[in-house]
């Protein structure tokens, strides 16, 4: 299981990185925004695609856009506090595959990761 | 898609169900003045409006990231330039209505954040901290804008500003109110100041 990780914050990557280590997943490659995160998926092969929302340079939405003209298939789930229903539908079309809202605690983060990678020790 | 009605009504739910916006209104004394006080803004009815979910969004990510909840000790405009902590978090809010956000927390309550929400210890405002503290605020200004979805609001990347004394400066405009708040990490404000755009 290799999942790519971005999030232009260092503080909520962690937190992610973390939850997915509980969850016996250690192959996680991080990026800072969606340019970064779209030359990693176009170099490596991923299994599930964990993304932020709002981020400099290129944001989730279209970071999700891009990939999905690329790889149909992949789990792309957004992890956002874009919580408007207006917004979760714009990711919708678009193709997202699941949507988690910030904040969140420990349990529904561990909850909705388990859905999409390795199943827990 | 099973996730959209569930994870859009959980979100919603609770907003409405733990504290209503009317309650928060209604129970809160100096909530009194506030109403006097937004008599000389522009827009008093939207500065009501704006205030409680801010004030939501706040107890709510302080609890569900940091595990405290923060009470409320004033609210009151505006009228200092510098800020009263040594580091301020700053979101731009924009839509149908346009404004900024700022929280700021002492050195001592933001290195809390950064031990509260990934366990590093710091006693300076690091780079680490600044990020914590950005993203608190970032979630603070996301699940208040959700509460106002007629506007149609985005919010700015977080910038952070950090120093003593340090002077956030909002448009001539608008008149910002300022919400303290004192919590187990201690004592944090949150200026917010919103104009409508007619």
């Amino acid at each position: 299981m290799k999942v790519l990780l971005v999030d232009d914050s260092g503080t909520m990557r962690t937190i992610q990185k973390r939850c997915l280590q509980k969850l016996n997943v250690e192959d996680v490659i991080e990026a800072e925004d969606g340019v970064q995160a779209l030359m990693l998926f176009e170099a490596g092969q991923f299994d599930v695609v964990l993304s932020d929302w709002n981020m400099p340079n290129m944001d989730g939405l279209t970071l999700l856009k891009e990939i999905r003209q690329r790889n149909k298939t992949i789990p792309v789930i957004m992890i956002t506090t874009e919580a408007e229903r207006a917004r979760v539908v714009l990711a919708i079309q678009a193709g997202v595959s699941d949507y988690l809202v910030k904040p969140f605690t420990p349990d529904g983060l561990k909850e909705k990761l388990e859905r999409w990678v390795a199943s827990p020790a | 898609m099973d996730f959209l009605p569930r994870d859009c009504f959980l979100s919603y739910v609770s907003i409405g169900h733990r504290e209503p916006a009317s309650q928060l209104i209604n129970t809160k004394p100096f909530i009194g003045n506030l109403i006097v006080m937004t008599t000389t803004l522009a827009s008093s009815s939207l500065t009501a409006e704006y205030v409680n979910p801010v004030i939501f969004a706040t107890k709510n990510v302080f609890e569900m990231m940091l595990d405290c909840t923060p009470t409320r000790k004033g609210l009151r405009l505006k009228t200092e330039n510098s800020q009263t902590h040594e580091i301020s978090a700053v979101i731009g809010i924009s839509g149908n209505a346009a404004g900024t956000v700022v929280v700021s927390l002492s050195k001592a309550a933001a290195c809390e954040v950064l031990k509260r929400m990934v366990g590093i210890e710091a006693d300076d405002i690091t780079n680490d901290v600044c990020d914590a503290v950005g993203e608190l605020t970032n979630m603070i200004a996301g699940q208040a804008k959700a509460q106002l979805a007629k506007y149609e609001l985005s919010i700015s990347i977080p910038n952070v500003v950090s120093g003593m004394n340090h002077v956030v400066h909002f448009p001539s405009n608008v008149q910002p109110m300022v919400l303290e708040f004192d919590s187990e990490i201690g004592p944090l404000t949150i200026e917010v100041a919103f104009s409508a755009i007619s």
